[in-house]
């Protein structure tokens, strides 16, 4: 177990130079210079090329590319991006500033996900080819065929303008602060409703197709076959049997959807204006803010980072065959 | 090759996917979404289809099928027979007198923020997302059947490296690259399609080289080493058309998730720049409408919804018809 999870930590911490790397390269080979590029937004105009000079001495823009990615990889590894270019703020401050919002909306949404897909994925593998397993798997297809942004403005148009249930946008409402303690609870819990909604649904979708076709797959092994020839009754062998094993695979989701939850949480906070990652990513790109493009970029990839790694030790804990070392790369 | 085991299993495929009724109306639905798209400067189009004048008979509304309707005021012209367009409206053309219009009353989905009819802008929208989408799956459908042939293949260092390229690009959020990209290059429908085919092709990738692990080493690509066949010719043409089934479902969905993005890019103001229609624009001025242009919201999303839906029905309903497990 132990190689199996040297090996692992040897792999992400390749991964970790392989993303910086994309990153840098990413980013650089994008045509046309910041420092003018940001001049020309501001409607400055008749900047002394010296000042010009300095601003690129200040952001290292004049150093050769290797050593740029030499300098700025050794700080990103203490997760110090530098600043931006926008508000002249540390980029870290500004990222662990807006992460807890995304942290929030996408914890609840993953939950959420995982506590009804799971039981109607198992479900349905138990009912394979019957009529409301046909229906249900028709209907996962539809619920992650639908895109996140169409949702969320039937949901608003419904539930906010139409019925007046739940707030439109933001995280609290404009008189949060002279609100009691029960009463923010409230209030975040109501802007928190429609967000959750809509990232959750295809996620919900894809764990209920998830653990469907693990436990479907584990019910045509061998063992199975033996243990109901054995006489176990249907309860004994999927209980006993099949779902201890169907529900090892499922540990894998957790890094495949946390990269899922991200991206939808760009489309998610720019609609409903939560104030997260997503959003703060876009209004980055838009303004070209370097700095902070690349810090976001390189953070939510090492969250995934992490989570795969969290996945691949929980496997290994929780099938031997991992452990000891059949396979399984 | 009439005979030979591809031959055959596509057939078999084929009889198997028809079996669903549901698969075979997504089927007829895309068919007919891709020929709208197709010809949709004749479907929507303010000049008429076929016309005579005083010069004869002549088809202004072919004249866009290429370039689109430049959209400046069209001088009268005298016709003694004039033959309108099925929606007889051009997507860019502004009218603010009629804006915001309900469905209804000349325009049959009703009109947007600047009195363009929305389903001449859906129908013409549906050549940019499909256009996109298909073009995209085929670019990550190149690069990851490339790269996975490569690890398949040669195994060893070349199959290391390539997975560890994979395990770096699943690792990204898919939305942050693409929109990092589109934004920072130039948005327009070529970086679109260039960024969405260069982040996706991880799955392609990984089925082409778990193909090819499994059957390089068959009897029938030993024999064609042995009657000396270069190692290019018994990838492409032995190993990779064996290796197809699994791809093309993966692509399948690959252009449903790429309508989907292409949607999203669109709806942040991040994808084919405007005036251009597209499914996921129309949905940027229902943003701004939302107490009001039910309209707005509605039809685009329906027409997304319907479109991603037929592509996944269509790639799972293939991948059980391949799987002789299933039925």
């Amino acid at each position: 177990m132990t190689s199996y999870l040297l090996r692992r930590l040897f792999y992400a911490v390749l991964t970790f130079f392989g993303i910086t790397v994309a990153t840098f390269v990413l980013i650089h080979s994008v045509p046309g210079d910041p420092v003018t590029f940001f001049i020309g937004q501001q409607g400055l105009r008749n900047i002394p090329p010296e000042t010009v000079q300095a601003i690129r001495a200040e952001f290292h823009l004049d150093e050769p590319l290797p050593k740029q990615y030499v300098r700025w990889v050794g700080a990103a590894v203490t997760l110090d991006f530098g600043i931006s270019i926008i508000d002249r703020r540390p980029v870290r401050e500004r990222i662990f500033e807006k992460l807890p919002n995304t942290f929030q909306l996408n914890c609840v949404a993953f939950l959420l996900a995982a506590l009804f897909g799971v039981p109607i994925g198992l479900w349905s593998a138990t009912r394979s080819g019957r009529p409301a397993e046909r229906i249900s798997a028709v209907g996962f297809f539809l619920l992650y065929s639908l895109p996140s942004f169409w949702v969320a403005l039937l949901l608003m148009q419904f539930f906010s303008v139409k019925l007046d249930l739940f707030p439109l946008l933001g995280m609290t409402s404009d008189n949060y602060t002279e609100l009691s303690a029960a009463g923010r609870f409230t209030d975040r819990l109501k802007h928190l409703v429609l967000p959750v909604v809509t990232l959750a649904y295809a996620q919900l979708a894809i764990f209920a197709r998830f653990s469907k076709s693990a436990l479907t797959e584990v019910i045509r092994q061998d063992f199975i076959t033996a243990a109901r020839a054995k006489g176990a009754g249907p309860a004994k062998v999927l209980l006993h049997h099949a779902l201890r094993n169907a529900l090892i695979p499922l540990i894998t989701l957790l890094g495949i959807t946390i990269p899922y939850l991200i991206s939808g949480s760009v489309i998610v906070e720019k609609i409903f204006q939560w104030d997260g990652i997503g959003l703060l990513y876009l209004q980055s790109i838009f303004s070209r803010d370097y700095p902070m493009v690349m810090g976001l970029t390189v953070v939510t990839a090492i969250v995934t980072l992490l989570a795969n790694l969290l996945a691949d030790v929980l496997y290994a804990v929780a099938d031997p065959r991992v452990r000891l070392g059949e396979g399984h790369d | 090759m009439t005979d030979s085991g591809v031959d055959s299993l596509w057939r078999l495929t084929w009889r198997r996917f028809r079996r669903s009724r549901l698969a075979s109306l997504a089927l007829l639905y895309v068919g007919i979404i891709t020929a709208l798209a197709l010809l949709a400067p004749l479907v929507a189009n303010r000049k008429p289809l076929l016309q005579r004048t005083a010069a004869g008979w002549n088809s202004p509304a072919l004249t866009d099928f290429w370039i689109a309707d430049p959209d400046i005021d069209l001088p009268p012209v005298e016709t003694t027979f004039a033959l309108p367009a099925p929606v007889a409206f051009s997507p860019n053309t502004i009218a603010l007198a009629s804006r915001l219009m309900p469905p209804g009353g000349g325009h049959l989905l009703g009109t947007d923020d600047l009195g363009r009819d929305v389903l001449s802008r859906m129908i013409h929208g549906a050549r940019v997302s499909l256009t996109v989408a298909f073009f995209a799956t085929f670019i990550a459908l190149l690069v990851g059947s490339f790269l996975g042939a490569l690890a398949g293949y040669y195994g060893g260092g070349a199959d290391w490296i390539i997975s560890r390229l994979i395990e770096v690009v699943l690792c990204f959020p898919f939305l942050f690259l693409v929109l990092g990209i589109v934004a920072l290059f130039k948005p327009s429908i070529l970086t679109i399609m260039i960024a969405l085919g260069l982040t996706s092709w991880t799955s392609e990738a990984r089925y082409v080289r778990g193909e090819l692990l499994r059957i390089r080493d068959m009897e029938f690509a030993h024999a064609a080493r042995a009657s000396g066949a270069g190692d290019a010719r018994i990838v492409f043409r032995h190993l990779l058309p064996n290796a197809l089934a699994p791809v093309i479902v993966s692509a399948s969905f690959g252009v449903a998730y790429a309508i989907l993005t292409e949607s999203a890019l669109s709806f942040l103001g991040l994808g084919v720049p405007l005036p251009t229609a597209s499914w996921g624009s129309i949905l940027t001025a229902a943003n701004e409408h939302i107490d009001y242009a039910w309209w707005l919201i509605l039809f685009p999303g329906m027409a997304i919804f319907t479109t991603v839906a037929a592509f996944n029905v269509i790639g799972e309903r293939f991948r059980e018809a391949l799987d002789p497990r299933s039925d």
